[in-house]
């Protein structure tokens, strides 16, 4: 008898619905399974049978022949095991197809008949809207977040009892909108209030303005200037997600499987951090058949934070330059190819040289071959993708003596909010997505702001390129201040400043 | 010319550049023996301060009067301790090199004072504006100048003793390269000017780059040709601080200019003065040192103390800007380098407006500006 079982695999950031085909004959008794399964997938048939053993149901004693169509896509994952199961059932005649009709399963099974929650269920149940999913339940909230109806059951004879009608699914509130918990992202890191970083006016400055203006930041400082610790405060910086970004979010940490039980929907902007060891196929996606997003996927919305920038390998820091100039990550394998979004904050830190100490003159120790060699790592292309290079020094006790206590996250966040809404009343999310067209409209000099802008280009502090860059950042620090429509010396001198220049960023000294 | 024949400083020449050679080695092999001698002898693989014949075969692949013509070609005299234009404050000294290149004129060294101005590659302005100066009025007295050519300090003394103009002593620079090759590629015009109006010397061969331990050797020369040492500015651990080792183990006396005990680039020429060496403020304090020295050595000869200049310690000093608010920027700017995270703590201005002032004090010329820091100038 046959038997086709409707469910879903991951890939990319995308559920793929699959049937599980299984046909029960007469024959030596065996399990075959085909349809390009990966490891997990094939290893489901031991668990299949022992799951079904234990939860008290026969396994049937004949050939048996599971294929997986459409059977030309690679298959990962464990999610598979409950269909599977549940199509061996029907196939043996121990459920009648009718009970299982408009179903949908996704789950993977324990050797005691337990059903246990997969990584990515909403993904896979965004893929199954048309039936009813029966998953784990540890599983249902995720599943519930796709909108679609959606049950569970605890084991695989709960799932039995539960279809033939012997028992109710006992959580018949199907279809209740997304609880819209307000929950932080799985990995906040816990991001501390900015009141913790003393002093640092500078870097606090570039901090608001790369929260308010979405400019990517460069911390450039010694050991222990708290380069780190002013990172971690940025995320709180950053407004709530609007509603379509953090379905995004939630959807790209459910199918890398970094959703918490129960999260509900993620409101709050991703941090991620990942080590400098990360190889590029971590950071970028695509690494195992299901094509797992990577770290810059899983910053969607939020922020990526590359520590120890000069220490990164330049091929994996330069896979970053096309996800920063289109917002999505395209991957392509040999098993195909997928797209996913990946529009975040850029946020490094960095020695200015390997002794750290370079930048006010006289005060690095490095010969000049080291410190070539050191620079040498980072790409120009992508140090120009930053708006705001600032340096942060060690603090020096005297004059923190009477400075006063730094400003709490709140008051800044409210003003990053307000800058925000100036950048969507001219139709971006946030000034650094100005068109080039736009700026004579949207961000006009007034004729000091010119000259001063004119005298940066001349005496070569200031590129083209760098041109526009400066003018988005001082319309952000103008909207943050809350000044008028026209650019003025002040804000436009900052922003030069603000933005660094080549030979601070790579810590040469004297000019 | 006297004494020496132009096939020894041939062997000679051919000697220094074969592969392998150190100074310590090259003198091993002219101890006692003329180039020539020393020559037929390594090449024949005789020699006793070669046993291990080491220099035997790539000497036989040399033929001396093609080094010889090479140097030729490439302006370059090949000067023994015999020669009457090998600098006589090297003769009889420990350490001498045996064979010295030399593009100019060597021999402005003769019947003139010899002052070294040495100190870091990485040098802030203050110690680039001391060592120029210096470089200047050391000039115009009629000392000569010697430093390394090396960025920082070295480069600047040389700028000001070339700026002292045509009637001032000129420079003498001591190299760790070879003649051919300028390093660092920068101070290249500087360089041609130096071997232009004095000299530009050198033990290493034609060809010899630059190597971490050639410059500790040639501080050596640069220590011995001098009557005085003076540490501009350097590092704790810093190149120069051999220098004056050098010059202490020859009796040279060795003066050092005070800096901030903030600043890392003072903190070796601040110990030096912890440990007794003579603080120089300005370029008195440097002429009364070479009087002393030659004194001491009985070279009390025409010292042009009628270059000596009222001290420069007042000059330069400019007038504070007018305006309240500018007044206050540049108040809290040092006169060494003061970031501009500093700056801004001290004033209590907004980022926006201190930029807008600094640009203004900038454009007065009353602060210079650096990547990340102001200074006074």
């Amino acid at each position: 008898m046959i038997a086709s079982i409707p469910s879903a695999v991951l890939l990319g950031v995308d559920g793929r619905p699959v049937s599980v085909e299984v046909h029960v004959s007469n024959g030596l008794p065996s399990l075959t399974m085909v349809g390009l399964p990966d490891a997990a997938v094939r290893e489901s048939r031991d668990r299949v049978r022992a799951a079904l053993v234990s939860s008290g149901l026969a396994w049937p004693r004949r050939r048996i022949t599971v294929n997986l169509a459409p059977s030309g896509m690679r298959k990962a994952g464990a999610g598979l095991d409950l269909p599977v199961a549940v199509g061996v059932l029907v196939a043996s005649g121990v459920l009648d197809p009718a009970a299982v009709d408009g179903l949908a399963f996704v789950g993977e099974l324990g050797l005691d008949g337990s059903v246990r929650g997969v990584p990515g269920t909403l993904v896979l149940a965004d893929a199954l809207l048309d039936r009813r999913l029966v998953v784990a339940e540890a599983s249902l909230d995720e599943a519930r977040l796709a909108g679609g109806p959606c049950v569970s059951a605890p084991t695989l004879s709960e799932v039995v009892a539960r279809c033939t009608g012997r028992r109710p699914w006992s959580d018949p509130t199907p279809h209740v909108p997304a609880p819209a918990v307000r929950t932080a992202a799985p990995d906040p890191t816990d991001s501390g209030d900015l009141a913790d970083v003393l002093g640092q006016p500078i870097a606090r400055r570039a901090l608001e303005a790369a929260a308010a203006g979405g400019h990517h930041l460069l911390l450039v400082g010694p050991p222990g200037a708290g380069k780190t610790l002013l990172a971690t405060r940025l995320a709180g910086l950053l407004p709530d997600l609007d509603t379509p970004t953090a379905r995004d979010v939630t959807r790209i940490l459910s199918a890398a499987g970094e959703l918490r039980p129960g999260a509900g929907l993620v409101t709050r902007p991703p941090f991620r951090a990942p080590h400098h060891g990360v190889s590029a196929v971590a950071l970028i996606g695509g690494g195992s058949a299901a094509m797992r997003p990577g770290e810059i996927g899983l910053a969607h919305g939020g922020i990526l934070f590359l520590d120890e920038l000069g220490e990164f390998p330049a091929a994996v820091v330069d896979a970053l330059r096309q996800p920063l100039e289109d917002g999505v990550v395209r991957v392509s394998r040999a098993r195909g190819s997928i797209t996913y979004p990946a529009r975040f904050l850029l946020v490094a830190a960095m020695n200015p040289c390997p002794c750290g100490d370079a930048g006010m003159p006289g005060g690095c120790r490095c010969s000049p071959a080291a410190r070539a060699r050191y620079s040498r790592r980072l790409s120009g292309p992508l140090l120009d993708r930053f708006d705001l290079a600032v340096r942060v020094d060690r603090p020096e006790a005297t004059d923190l003596v009477g400075c006063r206590p730094g400003e709490a996250t709140a008051p800044v966040a409210a003003r990053v909010l307000e800058a925000r809404r100036c950048a969507r009343r001219r139709g971006v999310a946030v000034n650094a997505d100005l068109p080039a067209g736009t700026l004579d409209d949207l961000a006009p000099l007034d004729t000091g702001a010119q000259d001063l802008l004119g005298r940066h280009l001349r005496s070569g502090r200031l590129s083209a390129r760098g041109l526009h860059r400066v003018r988005r950042l001082a319309r952000t620090l103008a909207d943050l201040d809350g000044s008028g429509p026209v650019l003025t010396v002040p804000h436009v001198a900052e922003a030069a400043f603000l933005r660094g220049d080549r030979a601070f960023l790579l810590g040469e000294e004297v000019r | 010319m006297s004494g020496v024949h132009d096939r020894e400083r041939a062997c000679a020449a051919a000697l220094v550049g074969l592969p392998g050679m150190t100074p310590v080695r090259l003198s091993r092999l002219l101890d006692g023996l003329g180039p020539t001698v020393a020559w037929s002898a390594v090449r024949a693989g005789t020699h006793p301060g070669d046993p291990s014949r080491r220099f035997a075969e790539s000497a036989r692949a040399t033929e001396p009067g093609e080094v010889a013509r090479r140097y030729a070609d490439a302006g370059v005299s090949v000067l023994l301790p015999g020669d009457r234009r090998y600098p006589a404050a090297l003769v009889g000294d420990a350490g001498a090199p045996a064979v010295l290149c030399a593009m100019g004129d060597p021999s402005v060294l003769e019947a003139r004072p010899a002052v070294a101005l040495v100190g870091t590659r990485s040098a802030t302005p203050y110690g680039a504006k001391v060592a120029s100066g210096l470089g200047r009025e050391l000039a115009s007295a009629g000392v000569v100048v010697v430093s390394g050519l090396a960025r920082g300090i070295d480069a600047a003394a040389h700028a000001g003793a070339l700026a002292a103009g045509p009637d001032a002593a000129p420079p003498v620079a001591v190299v760790g390269t070879g003649l051919d090759v300028v390093y660092p590629k920068e101070n290249r015009a500087l360089w041609q000017r130096v071997a232009a109006s004095g000299a530009v010397l050198s033990e290493a061969a034609l060809g010899t780059v630059a190597r971490p331990r050639v410059f500790p050797a040639r501080n050596r020369i640069i220590a011995a040709l001098s009557d005085v040492v003076v540490v501009v500015e350097s590092h704790r651990d810093g190149g120069s601080l051999y220098t004056a080792e050098a010059a202490a183990r020859r009796s040279i006396p060795v003066g050092a200019v005070p800096g901030s005990v903030f600043s890392h680039a003072s903190a070796g020429t601040n110990d030096l003065l912890a440990d007794g060496c003579t603080p120089v403020r300005d370029v008195d304090d440097v002429l009364a040192a070479v009087a002393l020295a030659r004194q001491g050595r009985g070279m009390s000869g025409p010292l042009p103390v009628a270059c000596l200049r009222a001290g420069s310690r007042t000059n330069g000093a400019r007038p504070a800007p007018a305006d309240r608010v500018q007044r206050s920027v540049w108040e809290a700017v040092d006169d060494t380098p003061t970031s501009v995270e500093t700056t801004l703590l001290r004033t209590g201005l907004s980022l926006a407006a201190l930029m807008a002032v600094g640009e203004e004090l900038v454009d007065q010329g009353l602060l210079t500006a650096g990547a990340g820091w102001w200074s006074r100038t």
